[in-house]
């Protein structure tokens, strides 16, 4: 963890983390007896499930609930529903239901794939599980057009590498990605998010690259958006409403070879980080729960560590070893309890850190009272809560230990409900 | 592994390490140097008061919490740090129960009552004075306090010698002012003490030299004004900076957290006008020094004053 420098007249220096010179490839995780899918919608006990427990599937298999629902899942080894449920998912997005597979280890029948299309309408119908997840959903809406489409080679949290490694070391497959997704989605602007410090490592044609600085929060969405498009992200507003769709370059490199060899891709890279800060790189198929991982890499988990999935910043902590790799999880972070720094409800103090390092100044110290009394308008109104774009900075630096990103997060979550319930 | 509980919170998954422990402590070591040299100065006294008030005012929190049924919050060392600076604006010689009764009223009436740390609109310490002034006087006259003392320098207060007593500037030269050498309040005598503290806080992020700065700008700048307007009848901008409060308070008052503005601009207001206003008071006010109620005064302009800032981002679309 970064502490505070003695000194601290300047900004925290939080850096993401630059991919190693020759990355090794990723140690594969051994497909595990028991897999897991998730699917965002959570089960209508009023309606016929299409999928039910006993019922065999097929490697390659698309997993939907209902007839319209447009979410699915693909299941990635042939085996037997072993229960689906509903539970409420530990990233504050609601319900969500899981499919436990059990997989068949004798079976070696695998779906047969309808042929690839170009088009959009076949991308969101089968690939939208892909590892990276691709967009594909989001692009076939077509209410307001995507007209930009950028490309992640650079990784918006800190540690983490994920992006860098697929989109640098796959950097052919990315290419020709790239040409299928131009087919599909006819969107007229492609741009590639690269660090600045890679640009000399790599070489991407046709495409117009934006170097990002590795300073956080700058390779944020909404700081891409600001800093190399020039435009400003209005508040309340994500950069999708914009017109403007990010994508991993793990996604593309995915697109790419599920087009090559006709078939669905399950194998997600990951970077790991352990307890003692060492970085893994991992290939696991999607469904694995985290523990496999834990235990093929001899990471011990005790009661009250910290399994975080997303990075330091911005990612969520899962309460149980058993979440699955999911096709955006990018990063896993291992904290021992000794290293968790304890939250408190103290005020306030009017310190004015969080303010030196918001990079949407906003006025956080006045911000944190309207939330804390539960005033969510006016903290809308008077200062600035749809503002931020959740770098989790504030709270970082906080001198209080107030929970600020959770309140913020709380927040934005009650005005949502207010304005339509309105 | 299977039903291993983990610990689930929010994002971020780290912090920078800092604490209010560790921004009161900075603080605490900070004033040392003004502190010790006071207790050099003046002797056992100081130290006693010095003490009682520290441990007083820590003492009243716990029992505030102890009543209202709140945790203990006295380990963040927040009444701690009201304490010290309260005694070091004491003279060395007051009774003891002036002391405890000021923490009392900087520690309840100051934080407390407004739900405790951070939640103050005054700077607590100041309250504490304030009261204590207007109540009893008497004890506040730097020149009676140390009537037993024997100085090797002038033993009259710099600021109510000149102010009430017409002494001339030149019996206090700025090389004594500056080293201590002046009769004051146990920690606010000792200038270099308190720019050294001043100065190690600004780097280490703990104050903001913005405040800093523009409080001595204010009493320079205003001092430096009526100066040039009557020089026989009033003191020099340097005298006015280093006798009284003035170097307690441009590097530990005016940067009282709570009671201060975040925003840039703001502070250079804020800064400025304390310092405006404390000249204001002493060169035409009853007051030989008017620190402790200008700040108290500024705390109060303090909630408009940060609404002087920059627009969110996304904020200032005209579509939006
Ligand atoms: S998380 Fe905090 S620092 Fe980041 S944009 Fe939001 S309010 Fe500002
Ligand atoms: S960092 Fe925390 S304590 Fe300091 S002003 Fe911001 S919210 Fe208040």
């Amino acid at each position: 963890m970064i502490k505070r420098s003695f000194f601290a007249l300047s900004k925290p220096g939080l850096t993401c983390d630059l991919l190693e010179p020759d990355p090794e490839a990723p140690q594969k995780i051994d497909v595990p007896a028991l897999l897991t899918l998730l699917l965002p919608e959570p089960l209508d006990g009023s309606r016929d499930v299409l999928i039910q427990k006993g019922d065999p599937v097929k490697k390659g298999q698309k997993l939907q609930l209902y007839e319209d629902s447009i979410d699915y899942a693909v299941s990635p080894v042939s085996g037997t529903i072993k229960s689906i449920d509903t539970f409420t998912a530990d990233d504050f997005s609601g319900l969500r239901t899981r499919i436990a597979i059990e997989k068949d280890t004798q079976a070696t029948d695998q779906i047969e794939y309808p042929e690839m299309k170009h088009e959009l309408s076949f991308a969101a119908r089968h690939l939208n599980h892909l590892p990276g997840a691709p967009p594909f959903a989001r692009l076939a809406r077509t209410e307001v057009p995507v007209n930009s489409l950028i490309i992640m080679v650079s990784d918006t949290d800190l540690l983490t590498t994920t992006s860098q490694y697929m989109g640098t070391v796959h950097a052919a497959t990315l290419q020709k990605g790239v040409q299928i997704l131009k087919q599909i989605t006819k969107v007229p602007k492609i741009y590639l998010v690269l660090p600045d410090r890679l640009q000399d490592r790599v070489r991407f044609d046709s495409m117009t690259l934006l170097p990002a600085r590795l300073e956080y929060p700058e390779t944020l969405p909404a700081m891409i958006m600001k800093n190399h498009l020039d435009k400003i992200l209005p508040a309340g507003k994500t950069p999708e409403e914009m017109g403007i769709c990010y994508i991993r370059a793990e996604a593309v490199v995915s697109l790419a070879r599920a087009f090559e060899t006709n078939a669905p891709v399950f194998e997600k890279c990951i970077t790991l980080i352990d307890k003692t800060g060492t970085r893994h790189r991992v290939e696991a198929v999607i469904g694995t729960p985290l523990g496999q991982i834990f235990s093929q890499l001899g990471i011990q988990i005790n009661e009250l560590d910290r399994v975080v999935i997303g990075g330091p910043m911005q990612g969520f902590a899962t309460f149980t070893p058993h979440h699955p790799v999911t096709p955006d999880m990018d990063t896993i972070l291992v904290q021992d309890r000794k290293t968790i720094t304890p939250l408190s409800d103290n005020n306030c103090v009017n310190c004015g850190k969080c303010i030196q390092v918001c990079p949407a100044d906003i006025p956080v110290n006045l911000l944190v009272r309207f939330l804390q009394a539960a005033q969510y308008e006016a903290a809308a109104d008077k200062c600035d809560l749809e503002s931020c774009i959740d770098c989790g900075l504030c709270a970082y630096v906080c001198t209080a230990h107030i929970a600020l990103s959770q309140y913020i997060r709380l927040g934005k979550h009650e005005l949502q409900k207010l304005r339509t319930d309105v | 592994m299977n039903n291993t509980k983990l610990t689930v919170s929010h994002a971020p998954f780290w912090h920078d390490g800092d604490s209010l422990f560790k921004k009161n402590l900075n603080f605490i070591l900070a004033l040392l140097p003004a502190a010790i040299f006071g207790i050099l100065q003046f002797g056992a006294p100081a130290l006693g008061v010095l003490a009682l008030s520290l441990s007083s005012a820590m003492l009243w929190e716990q029992i505030i919490n102890m009543i209202s049924k709140k945790p203990s919050t006295i380990g963040d060392l927040d009444s701690a740090l009201i304490g010290l600076l309260f005694g070091m604006m004491l003279p060395a010689v007051i009774p003891w129960w002036v002391v405890v009764v000021g923490t009392f009223v900087a520690v309840f009436m100051g934080k407390m009552i407004f739900g405790g740390t951070g939640a103050n609109p005054f700077n607590p310490a100041l309250l504490g004075m304030a009261v204590l002034m207007l109540a009893w006087n008497m004890f506040f006259d730097f020149n009676t306090a140390y009537v037993n003392y024997e100085f090797s320098f002038t033993a009259l207060a710099p600021l109510a010698a000149v102010k009430f007593q017409g002494a001339a500037t030149e019996l206090f030269p700025l090389n004594d002012l500056f080293m201590g050498k002046e009769v004051g309040a146990i920690g606010a005598t000792f200038s270099l003490g308190l720019i050294i503290g001043g100065i190690y806080l600004i780097l280490r992020g703990y104050i903001r030299w913005e405040l800093s700065v523009s409080f001595i700008a204010g009493i320079l700048v205003t001092a430096f004004l009526f100066y040039m307007a009557s020089p026989q009848k009033y003191a020099g901008p340097w005298f006015h900076l280093f006798s009284g409060y003035t170097m307690l308070g441009a590097f530990f008052l005016i940067t009282e957290s709570a009671s201060s503005p975040v925003q840039r601009i703001p502070m250079f207001i804020y800064g400025f006008l304390a310092g405006f206003m404390i000249i204001l008071m002493r060169n035409i006010g009853t007051y030989a020094d008017g620190t402790i109620l200008a700040i108290l005064l500024v705390n109060v302009v303090n909630p408009l004053l940060d609404n002087i800032r920059p627009t969110a981002l996304g904020k200032d679309m005209s579509n939006a």
